[in-house]
């Protein structure tokens, strides 16, 4: 009964790389609409704080202008929100309503390809929104190139954080709605209190723990040193945060995701 | 007789409480067709989703899935590789075009553009979509949607096809696991047929075997409210099954001379003189029909 040649079905490299080929086709399917906005909105931001807000703030921040200090801190954030939205909806209208997944799962996939296809697609839209981000800010001469090339890199780190994270919520969630209270509750709060929009040691003693624990303090780290060229050794626990995060953050979201798919 | 290339043994699943398949075992043969027959809800999709890994077995079982040589549990990517699934539902992707969606599933299998394309160029003919080649998904019909899935189901050559509740399909060389709740469906398309209810195996056999073997030749049918005791010879009655099901009186019986006899006794009746079909043995088998929900 058992075949005498070997099945040859594709590697895991190719495997994943089809789930990473599935999601960019969607996606540059309407290159205009989805590859734009990721460059207004570093513009709108920084418009309105280069104009307005940004006079009233003349303190320099960790040795930057305030501009310079937001600017980078937007080169995470972007990546944060993007792999967020991917990974929480996306990936929920997928799974739920589209049965796209039911779809792929009839290929040659197992749900684990499927989920960490996912995550490295949320993590290259991070990487992309991070580069549209350095683009505006190159533009108007608040980094430095080349060594904020790198910046983009430190997008991806974020968003397969983020996607993790996020993927792990949604294997929780079973109605749509309950994401409202994952964006009110964690995302908002962090964008807020991981050293973007003014500097983690400026919160009192009691919560700068808390800020220490956030994924984002730690991108927003590492993204400063790479625009700043200033690499402190301290700066090898953030990445240590980041990779490990995403591996332990990741195991449970792909094993958990996977019951939604398998059962 | 061709080799076994299906073989499944003792197998169960229970969805919390719920028992959607029970000790169930069958083989199926290279080449041939083989069918579900069974009313929603009898375990034949949970069945078809346990062979290629959609679904997972229950693990207390002393169980057996084999296909083509692999199990699911574990290889299920090469069941997978060697198998073209056409489920219940159109899971298109509908953020891609007709075209899209038929290179990104070639992706999947690895193939190269140049071959994919041609792949998908003769399948698109094959199943009669050529022309909607760059048409978005919701612009297709309920059947063309269902034509270009199949196309999908198609794409790696496979040497078994799983369908799920398909009506319309043209039989080919492939080995073809199939589920249904329609019995003419069963008879036309299929070599074997195993019947389901309650996650259970009821009967199994060619169809031509099981209307042999199974079921007298010849229903009478009658609707609305009768009552046999009106019959003035009672001994017409001798070698006819009576079944009543709803609405509906059923009298079975080998001679057709005697069920003509016994309609001509029924006063004001309308009644339906046919050969036995495969419903009538599901139901001889489980008190039920095919199209009652479960």
């Amino acid at each position: 009964m058992k075949d005498s040649k070997p099945c040859l079905y594709p590697p895991l490299a190719s495997r994943l790389y089809s789930v990473w080929f599935r999601h960019m086709r969607v996606y540059t399917r309407h290159i205009f609409s989805n590859g734009l906005p990721p460059f207004l909105e570093p513009l709108l931001f920084l418009a309105g704080i280069g104009l307005g807000l940004g006079k009233y703030i003349t303190q320099s921040m960790e040795g930057l202008t305030y501009i310079e200090f937001l600017g980078t801190g937007l080169l995470v954030t972007t990546a944060m929100f993007t792999a967020s939205f991917e990974c929480t909806f996306g990936t929920f209208i997928r799974l739920e309503f589209e049965k796209v997944y039911d779809g792929m799962l009839a290929a040659p996939l197992t749900a684990n390809n499927l989920i960490i296809g996912e995550i490295i697609w949320a993590g290259t839209k991070g990487l992309f929104f991070s580069f549209a981000v350095l683009c505006i800010l190159t533009v108007f001469g608040i980094v430095s190139l080349p060594r904020s090339l790198l910046a983009p890199c430190v997008g991806l780190l974020t968003g397969l954080m983020f996607s993790t994270l996020a993927l792990l919520i949604t294997s929780f969630v079973r109605t749509i709605n309950h994401f409202n209270f994952y964006f009110t509750g964690i995302i908002s709060p962090m964008f807020f209190f991981s050293g973007v929009v003014f500097p983690v040691s400026n919160l009192p003693g009691f919560i700068r723990p808390v800020a220490e624990i956030l994924p984002l303090t730690h991108s927003v780290r590492l993204v400063r040193a790479v625009c700043t060229g200033l690499y402190p050794p301290r700066l090898l626990l953030d990445v240590l945060y980041i990779v490990a995060f995403i591996f332990i953050v990741g195991f449970f979201a792909v094993r958990r995701l996977k019951k939604r798919l398998v059962f | 007789m061709s080799p076994t290339v299906i073989k499944v043994e003792n197998i169960s699943k229970c969805f919390g409480k719920v028992r959607a398949v029970h000790e169930l075992s069958f083989e199926v043969h290279a080449g041939s067709c083989f069918g579900f027959l069974g009313p929603n809800g009898a375990g034949k999709t949970t069945m078809l989703k346990m062979l290629y890994g959609k679904c997972t077995r229950d693990k207390n079982s002393d169980g057996l899935i084999d296909v083509f040589g692999y199990d699911p549990a574990r290889e299920e990517l090469a069941i997978k590789y060697l198998s073209g699934v056409v489920p219940q539902e159109n899971n298109l992707d509908e953020e891609l075009n007709v075209i899209g969606n038929l290179m990104v599933y070639s992706r999947f299998y690895a193939l190269d553009r140049v071959s994919a394309r041609s792949r998908i160029d003769y399948l698109l003919g094959f199943m009669d979509l050529s022309d909607k080649l760059t048409a978005k998904i919701k612009e297709l019909s309920g059947g063309m949607q269902r034509r270009l899935v199949i196309a999908r189901a198609l794409m790696n050559n496979p040497q078994l096809l799983i369908l799920d509740k398909l009506r319309q399909l043209k039989k080919q060389g492939t080995t073809i696991l199939l589920t249904t709740h329609y019995m003419e469906e069963a008879f036309a398309l299929c070599d074997m047929v195993l019947i389901m209810n309650k996650g259970q195996a009821v009967m199994r056999g060619s169809p031509s075997e099981l209307l042999e073997r199974k079921v007298e030749k010849y229903v009478l049918e009658l609707t609305g409210s009768h009552s046999l005791e009106s019959i003035a010879d009672g001994s017409v009655l001798n070698a006819v099954r009576v079944d009543r099901t709803q609405e509906t009186l059923r009298l079975y019986s080998d001679d057709a001379d005697r069920l003509k006899r016994l309609a001509g006794q029924i006063q004001g009746a309308h009644y339906y003189l046919r050969q036995a079909n495969l419903e009538d043995v599901f139901l001889k088998a489980t008190g039920r029909q095919l199209n009652e929900r479960q």
